[in-house]
């Protein structure tokens, strides 16, 4: 099923699900899950989880599976379970949920992460993250795309609407063997061939009657109820509202028709060039904004809240020990021999460091904030904020074997300081950055 | 890498990181947060944001990546097409004060474009959109008679048609209020657009 924005929600979804699956079974072997005890520690767990895995999905780049086509708009299967993996960050919601979860879980049966046996149940927690967050994630492109109100809840049911119509589909196509239940579909006995099983050829034809009645029936044919009939009413109001399942069919396949004729969809990701060109327009309308000083009798135009707002759980309380004591920018020789020792321990050119600082331009907005921060960390805040490879990277960040930035393993070796040190200090350089990002105009 | 080059390279990459800070950032329970009328009034400089909504689209990331896209979709179609047919990316309009004492009759785009009359006939009520015939994209909008959509400030739609020859399109009043009641329930706003991918 295609909707405007949404990139999850293909045949291809099923491989990224296993694909994350199976790479974060590998994670969790690297990571220290006793953290998850200690809610503070919930923010540091998920960036060494989000780092793990980013690594696993790499070392599975090759594989029939994650080249697989994921959706009809050119993304592979790893692509977008690497996007998602990275949307955990801006959706901390998940991962606390996950975290209870997993406590939870631990509560009942000890460490089970250390038990190959229970490897089934770990994969189907780390499902139930995903499968949620990717209705989010969907539920928000399309807001994007088309400026209307829509929510995982949506998304759920256009995607079960669409399932049925493929259900009933394939009843039509077999309506000799499935004569009742096609009769019962259509609301009348079969004398023949039903005209509408030549009339239904894509689910612009379906009509919300049948989805309706097939939802109902559905216990006489197949044992279980059908999903606007199920005791857990998450649609039952839909089975009251025909001319309701008729507009999202109906946009479904508006939808399709429109976009079966293009080869690649947006990104909100977008190139470089784009940043520059829509923040010029922000930073215009908002300092026009400022300039016209509240005039008494515009009113405000803030739309009001949904019935269908999802709750979400609150943020978490990033650390908030003291400031360490920021690096200095290196000077002297000593500085620079220690730096080179560094490099070459790592592989790197032993130069490294100093083309790398030297390929920053001094007037960058970023490196004025960021002056006091070492340039190791520094580049692991461009690590965490734009991942390891973009085009706007100079080349003296790369790191020749890879084409990518130093790993954070390597520039915490490199500024000779801990992983958690490193990350503490990039955290709190990211939150200099966006208050500052939030206050200029 | 000659000096200029380099500091393109820097200010692209000032930008991807300010945008991904701006974007990316957690934000519990988002929604959208300004309707597509008041983001493209902003945008076109006809009616600035007021504090509040300043602020609004400030902490809102999925407000300001509406905003991105209008904003991008904006600057893709203004690139001009051919002299003299100006291509037209939708126009918005807003609810004016004060019309509650008596029916609503009309309300009129910004551009001066569009107007939405309100008919009430059999104790029901019909909307018509006309398109003004000095608009700069009529000839072009008559000619080509492109699917075209009213949405309130909620973004539900109200029409949804083609033009006939007279530059009119009218439909029944989809919803239960008149639409007065509506409009001021709605973000007293709205926005005509071309249906498109």
């Amino acid at each position: 099923m295609r909707l405007p924005g949404t990139r999850y929600q293909e045949h291809g979804w099923e491989q990224v699900r296993k694909l994350l699956g199976h790479c974060s079974l590998q994670a969790f072997r690297q990571i220290d899950l006793r953290l998850l005890y200690e809610p503070g520690q919930h923010g540091a767990l998920l960036d060494a989880y989000t780092e793990a895995v980013a690594a696993s999905l790499r070392a599975h780049l090759r594989t029939s599976r994650a080249e697989a086509p994921g959706n009809s708009y050119g993304d592979s299967v790893s692509e977008l379970a690497l996007s998602l993996l990275f949307e955990l960050q801006a959706q901390p919601a998940f991962w606390q949920a996950f975290m209870a979860a997993m406590a939870q879980e631990h509560a009942r049966s000890g460490a089970f992460w250390d038990n190959p046996l229970a490897d089934g149940v770990l994969r189907k927690k780390v499902n139930d993250m995903y499968v949620g967050l990717r209705d989010k994630v969907d539920a928000d492109n399309y807001i994007v795309a088309t400026g209307r109100d829509c929510s995982p809840n949506k998304i759920y049911t256009y995607r079960m609407l669409d399932m049925a119509y493929g259900e009933i589909a394939r009843l039509f196509a077999a309506w000799e063997q499935h004569r009742e239940q096609v009769g019962a579909i259509l609301g009348r006995e079969l004398a023949g061939l039903p005209i509408e099983v030549r009339q239904m050829t894509s689910i612009a034809g379906c009509k919300a009657e049948w989805v309706i009645r097939w939802s109902e029936s559905l216990e006489r044919f197949d044992g279980a109820p059908g999903p606007l009939h199920t005791r857990s009413k998450r649609f039952a109001s839909l089975k009251n509202a025909p001319e309701k399942i008729a507009a999202m069919l109906a946009e479904i396949s508006a939808y399709e028709e429109l976009s079966a004729n293009l080869d690649s969809g947006e990104g909100w990701e977008g190139d470089a060039g784009e940043a520059a060109l829509w923040l010029e327009d922000y930073w215009r309308v908002i300092s026009e904004s400022e300039q016209q000083e509240a005039v008494p009798d515009v009113v405000d135009q803030i739309r009001q809240a949904q019935e269908d707002a999802f709750a979400d759980a609150q943020a978490d309380g990033a650390g908030d020990e003291s400031d360490a004591d920021a690096a200095e920018p290196p000077a002297n020789a000593a500085q620079l021999a220690r730096e080179q020792a560094a490099a070459i321990a790592l592989s790197l050119s032993p130069r490294y460091l100093e083309l790398a600082r030297a390929a920053q331009d001094a007037g960058s907005w970023t490196l004025r904030l960021l002056h006091a921060e070492s340039l190791p960390v520094r580049l692991a805040v461009y690590h965490k904020l734009l991942g390891p490879a973009d085009d706007s990277y100079p080349d003296a960040w790369l790191d020749p074997a890879t084409g990518e930035l130093p790993t954070l393993q390597q520039l915490a070796a490199l500024d000779g300081i801990s992983m958690p040190t490193l990350r503490k200090r990039r955290n709190e350089a990211i939150d200099k950055l966006t208050a500052a990002n939030r206050a200029a105009a | 890498m000659s000096n200029d080059q380099n500091k393109d390279a820097e200010a692209s990459f000032d930008a991807r990181l300010r945008e991904r800070l701006l974007l990316a950032r957690p934000a519990p329970g988002d929604r959208l947060m300004l309707a597509d009328a008041t983001l493209l009034a902003a945008l076109d400089g006809s009616r600035p944001f007021t504090p509040n909504e300043r602020t609004a689209l400030q902490q809102s990331p999925l407000t300001l990546r509406r905003f991105r896209h209008l904003a991008l979709e904006r600057r893709a179609q203004s690139v001009p097409v051919a002299a003299n047919d100006p291509v037209w990316l939708g126009s918005a309009g807003m609810l004016r004060a004060a019309a509650s004492a008596s029916a609503l009759e009309q309300m009129v785009t910004d551009d001066g474009c569009w107007t939405l009359h309100f008919l009430h006939a059999d104790g029901g009520w019909q909307v018509v959109l006309a398109l003004s015939a000095d608009a700069p994209f009529a000839t072009r909008l008559l000619r080509e008679q492109p699917m075209l959509r009213v949405v309130d400030g909620g973004g539900a739609i109200i029409l949804q048609g083609r033009l006939d020859a007279d530059g009119e399109c009218e439909r029944a009043w989809p919803f239960d209020g008149d639409p007065a009641a509506h409009f001021q329930m709605h973000g007293a706003s709205f926005m005509v657009e071309p249906v498109s991918a």
